[in-house]
């Protein structure tokens, strides 16, 4: 049974105990998201822009990098609040910051895991490509039912 | 009447052609990302019906990148933006 439900109020995310459990951890680990070059998970997200531009990428980064910031703490407001509650209606934009956080939870570990090619993955310790499994098949889950609102 | 000539301005074609050729939007392969997701991301972001977004995201899956936008400077960077919001690898180009 999947934990995303399409109904007339929105969009009704249920988890049990272990997972919200789980998942709890998900926003303190975006939270510490740690210095390009250091963290392998800035260096995945603070991609350059302008790959033959160094200058026009730091500007991009200047100009943008503050909103982006913003509108992911956002997301992970509403994603944090969602599974702290047995089971919670999402409209469609915070079932959105919902996808996006998982998403980007599976970006950080991929990274942090060493995920560089897609082989890699299947190269994992049996508890390191769990948790990437787990949090992959919640995203499909939630992926599909959004894509019916498209 | 006097013809007089036709003033003849010969255009700088390789400034032209740069001013003309529009940025791009690049998005990259990423081992991470789910497919569906990337789909998802292309329909909702630019409107491209299941097929086209499915070829976009099989063109990053195979090829490694592919061109998923493009217009003026500011509309590339504001794509670029949305794109690296829904946590994919994405690149301004001309």
């Amino acid at each position: 049974m999947s934990h995303f439900k399409t109904t007339r109020k929105g969009i009704v995310v249920s988890f049990s105990p272990e997972e919200r459990s789980f998942l709890g951890d998900v926003v303190p680990l975006l939270a510490g998201i740690g210095e390009t070059g250091v963290d392998p998970a800035a260096t995945r997200l603070n991609v350059p822009v302008y790959l033959d531009d160094r200058d026009a990428s730091d500007e991009w980064w200047r100009l943008m990098g503050e909103d982006l910031r913003v509108a992911q703490n956002a997301d992970r407001s509403v994603f944090g609040h969602a599974i702290s509650e047995k089971t919670e209606t999402l409209n469609l934009e915070e079932a959105n910051a919902f996808l996006r956080v998982l998403n980007e939870a599976r970006l950080v570990l991929g990274a942090r895991m060493g995920v560089e090619v897609e082989d890699d993955h299947d190269q994992l310790p049996d508890d390191s490509r769990h948790v990437l499994d787990y949090l992959g098949w919640i995203q499909e889950e939630l992926t599909l039912e959004l894509s019916h609102t498209l | 009447m006097l013809a007089l000539p036709t003033p003849v301005i010969v255009p700088d074609t390789d400034d032209e052609t740069d001013i003309d050729k529009p940025w791009q939007v690049v998005v990259w392969n990423d081992p991470v990302n789910t497919m569906s997701y990337v789909v998802y991301v292309f329909r909702k972001l630019f409107g491209y019906d299941e097929t086209k977004a499915t070829e976009l995201m099989l063109q990053v899956h195979h090829e490694g990148r592919s061109i998923v936008s493009d217009g003026p400077r500011e509309t590339a960077e504001v794509d670029c933006f949305r794109l690296h919001n829904h946590g994919l690898w994405a690149t301004i180009e001309k």
